[in-house]
């Protein structure tokens, strides 16, 4: 039973890895940053290290809602396994939809479900369930949108170029904004590695402690830490390219400098609230993020429609994970037919989800139709480079013909103003 | 309920997310403004835009630093 749950959980991993990539990675992926594969890779190396940097958020973040220990119930493996199961099957269904939902708040209902079903009502501890996963549900999206709208306001405002004469639009030149995203969704991914890989660490650590092999108050073992943090990366290289989708264009337009602000705020709210105590959910930073920025830029609209289908994700996933996790339990209790029955049940529903994904597969080839607009761009602005360069060679050549015949005017104007020109042509593709 | 540790939370993020954002966006403008065709003193401001993007990253890693448990013991 042991050696199962710690599979589930490590499966649990998998899904949580690539059902949140789309948290660091959409907005760069949409803008053009970087390429879709780069960017998977590079988000699973860092949640490699990230979760390696810190297991301070293992200890916290899944103890407290049910009452363990001596004064409440003991949460025996059959619990946790029937909550896992509730959490996965969630995490896959969302996943079919592209809908950005919580992990941990599936991780959440399906214990609450299982420990309901399994022990009682009486297991569940209401403040801390209050206090720990509804209103941070609540809040997280509203600070992280609050935070991206001021820094999209910011970043737009310092970069808005005019001239200073005649009042016209300069050319804006943000195109740095699209470096400095590569930096800023790194930190969300390894933000994501501190934050997330903690959960099933904390979960394993439970079961481990339940089944006796581990003493009670320590933290988690090595090789616990260190499966996770391969089962979260792997997950993450697979790439949630549905849920990319979404985040990276379904929500609203993304210009690099909104992603930059998006991220940057992202990266700093999981960062701040996993290390002051008030832990928030990654995904929910992650889409109040991107709608926070996409008021913030004028001219771009919001999809209200889809905020409200991912608003009603968010509310389904408590319980029905909490559900799924239930019927889990009551499977379990049975006995050892009850947890092959829900284990076979289990494995099916998620092949069965796998195989009609592959109906209408979503990859890094067509995840984001903004890559390929991004390559034309690309190439259209090589060309135009090309022209503007001949151009300006076949001017100067022009010129110095003149010069040659006329052997007048400054030697030095012409080729300064081909330069010039060069440079206004090339502003002028930005 | 924990109102305090919320506003911790949210005062946090919007400081180290407007230092970031603020630091980049002008080293970005800096740099825009050297790029310009007639300019004093382009060397001067390109530099001025590193020192942006340096004490941008310096900001990130004091942040990382805070963060992880590693260098707070």
């Amino acid at each position: 039973m042991v050696a199962l749950v710690i599979a589930l959980a490590l499966f649990f991993d998998f899904t949580n890895g690539f059902h949140d990539t789309a948290n660091a990675m959409a907005t760069p992926i949409a803008t053009g940053a970087i390429k879709p594969k780069t960017a998977v890779t590079l988000a699973a190396i860092l949640n490699l290290v990230g979760a390696f940097l810190s297991t301070e958020v293992a200890k916290t973040v899944s103890g407290g809602i049910i009452r363990e220990g001596s004064d409440g119930v003991q949460i025996t493996p059959d619990i946790i396994f029937a909550g896992l199961m509730g959490a996965i099957l969630w995490n896959m269904i969302t996943w079919l939809k592209g809908l950005p939902s919580s992990s941990s708040h599936a991780l959440f209902g399906g214990l609450i479900g299982a420990a309901i079903a399994g022990i009682g009502f009486n297991s569940i501890n209401l403040e801390t369930l209050l206090q720990k996963v509804i209103l941070p549900a609540i809040f997280a999206p509203v600070i992280a949108g609050v935070v991206a709208y001021v820094c999209t306001r910011l970043a737009y405002a310092l970069t808005a170029r005019q001239d200073p004469e005649t009042g016209s639009k300069l050319t804006q030149k943000r195109g740095g904004f699209r470096t400095g995203q590569i930096f800023t969704s790194s930190l969300v991914a390894l933000a994501h590695g501190t934050n997330d890989a903690q959960k099933t660490m904390g979960i394993i650590t439970l079961v481990l402690i339940a089944a006796g092999t581990q003493t009670p108050g320590s933290g988690p073992q090595v090789w616990v830490i260190a499966a996770c943090a391969l089962a979260i990366a792997i997950g993450t290289y697979a790439g949630g390219w549905r849920i990319i989708r979404t985040m990276g264009s379904g929500l609203t337009e993304v210009k690099p400098a909104q992603g930059f602000a998006a991220e940057t705020s992202t990266a700093s709210a999981i960062l701040a609230s996993s290390h002051l105590g008030f832990a928030l959910s990654t995904t929910q930073v992650a889409s109040g993020s991107v709608i926070g920025s996409g008021m913030g830029r004028r001219g771009t609209t919001v999809r209200w429609n889809m905020v409200g289908k991912i608003a009603l994700g968010w509310l389904f996933t408590l319980p029905a994970a909490g559900i799924v996790g239930a019927l889990t339990a009551l499977l379990v209790k049975t006995g050892v037919v009850g947890v092959l029955i829900a284990a076979i049940a289990g494995t099916a529903a998620v092949l069965f989800m796998f195989f009609y994904s592959r109906k209408s597969a979503v990859g890094h080839h067509n995840a984001v139709e903004v890559e390929e607009a991004g390559q034309a761009v690309r190439f259209a602005k090589k060309k135009a480079m090309a022209r503007a360069r001949a151009d300006a060679k076949a001017k100067a050549k022009a010129k110095a013909k003149l010069k040659a015949e006329a052997e007048a005017s400054t030697p030095t104007e012409s080729p300064a103003e081909a330069e010039a020109e060069a440079t206004t042509t090339k502003d002028a593709q930005r | 309920m924990k109102w305090l540790e919320l506003l911790t939370v949210a005062g946090a993020t919007l400081a180290a997310a407007v230092t970031v954002v603020v630091l980049y966006s002008l080293g970005v403008r800096l740099t825009a403004i050297a790029g310009d065709a007639q300019q004093a003193s382009p060397g001067f401001k390109r530099s001025l835009a590193y020192a942006c993007f340096g004490l941008c990253g310096l900001a990130v890693l004091f942040g990382l630093y805070l963060i992880i448990p590693y260098f707070s013991r």
